[in-house]
């Protein structure tokens, strides 16, 4: 199973609010980041915590821009990311 | 269920405090916590989320009124309830 | 909470000694296991071991380069390891540089490179950093004292998957004759946190 994400790629976190164990954080639903690099492959622990079965998958180094998360600040917040939290997002439009 | 443990930006929380030079453990339990839990997943009675997601599911005021060993301990002892390893009963007693 | 008698009426202590108790005589832990376990642990991993690291890559441009691509082969050239705990996990350290400042954080737990560092601090762990500093890190900054300038753009790293992150804090000025130890004696747990500038 190849990576969908290469660094630089934009994606979209997941908005939904799980109800097991998960390793999104709830400020970073529904944001749009990008991907910074590749972290290995590892299995969901959303999955690992309620004892089912998971296959390693790939993980991300995604970061996002302070004002996408909590509509202020000029820093920048990088989250490590499964693949199952992210699909991809619009390129960014540049003018 | 957005779970009590996932704080990353909510707000109200006061300053961080800090302590000088504070030890590894604050209590010679607390080391016997941390010796425990690697003891208990390393012989694979549970695995490391398992841990994580039970400390999760403490209640709320129960959560943020706990110190960081408090809260694993509380884990330990419910998943050793909840996987048969020992009852709650044992575990008041002596 | 009447007739609790795992209530506050029993220490904590009490009761973790108990729950050893019972699960030695299951044959589930062993109490001298865990002892000699917990003391080669606190013997080997320490913030030292991250400041030897700074010192090294302040002084050695390769080292450095090495450290930065994959720290986790770069460790045993100093006889370090992330290994020793339940499985050895992926260290990442970030460099501090002129107008970037990188500060970490776990907001879901306490995730700390513990094998290389030692246990992380109890601020370290509590809400208040973890829900404030990926929001206001310049706030949760100012009060360790440290005020990088309105240039310097602040990475906050959440470590929330299975990396554990390292900063490298950038060398202080005035420094050009200290040798590595002397180095690496300026190096704080603070400063391979992000919290100071080192």
């Amino acid at each position: 199973m190849a990576e969908l994400f290469s660094p630089g790629d934009r994606v979209r976190t997941s908005l939904t609010d799980p109800p097991h164990h998960t390793r999104l954080p709830r400020y970073a639903r529904g944001a749009v980041g990008t991907v910074v690099e590749h972290q290995g492959r590892h299995p969901l622990p959303d999955r690992r915590a309620r004892q089912l079965p998971a296959e390693p998958e790939p993980v991300y180094t995604v970061r996002f821009a302070a004002a996408e998360l909590f509509g202020e600040g000029d820093h920048t917040v990088t989250i490590d990311l499964w693949e199952s939290y992210l699909r991809p997002a619009a390129p960014e439009v540049t003018r | 269920m957005s779970r009590i443990n996932d704080v990353g930006g909510m707000q109200g929380f006061p300053p961080v405090e800090q302590e000088a030079d504070e030890p590894a453990f604050h209590a010679d339990w607390e080391a016997h916590v941390f010796a425990l839990n690697r003891a208990l997943i390393g012989h694979g009675v549970y695995n490391l989320d398992e841990f994580r997601d039970a400390i999760e599911r403490m209640p709320p005021q129960e959560y943020l009124a706990s110190s960081y060993y408090e809260k694993w301990f509380r884990a330990i002892a419910t998943l050793l309830a909840e996987k048969g390893v020992l009852t709650e009963e044992e575990m008041a007693g002596g | 909470m009447s007739g609790d008698h795992t209530g506050p009426a029993a220490t904590i202590a009490a009761r973790v000694r108990h729950v050893e108790a019972l699960l030695e005589q299951r044959g589930l832990v062993d109490a001298q296991e865990l002892d000699r376990a917990l003391e080669a642990f606190l013997a080997r991993a320490s913030p030292a071991n991250g400041a030897r690291l700074a010192a090294r890559a302040w002084l050695d441009g390769g080292f450095r380069a090495r450290l930065l691509a994959d720290a986790n082969a770069a460790l045993p050239e100093l006889g370090l390891s992330m290994g020793g705990g339940l499985q050895e996990q992926r260290l990442k350290v970030v460099e501090n540089t002129e107008d970037s400042h990188n500060v970490i954080v776990c907001t879901l737990c306490s995730c700390y490179p513990i094998a290389l560092l030692g246990p992380s601090p109890t601020w370290y762990k509590s809400e208040a950093y973890r829900s404030r500093v990926v929001r206001d890190p310049r706030g949760v900054l100012r009060e360790f004292g440290f005020e990088p300038g309105p240039d310097v753009k602040i990475n906050v790293w959440d470590s929330s998957a299975e990396s554990r992150y390292m900063v490298l804090p950038r060398r202080p000025a005035g420094t050009g004759d200290l040798d590595e130890p002397a180095l690496a004696a300026l190096v704080t747990r603070s400063g391979l946190i992000g919290v100071a500038p080192v």
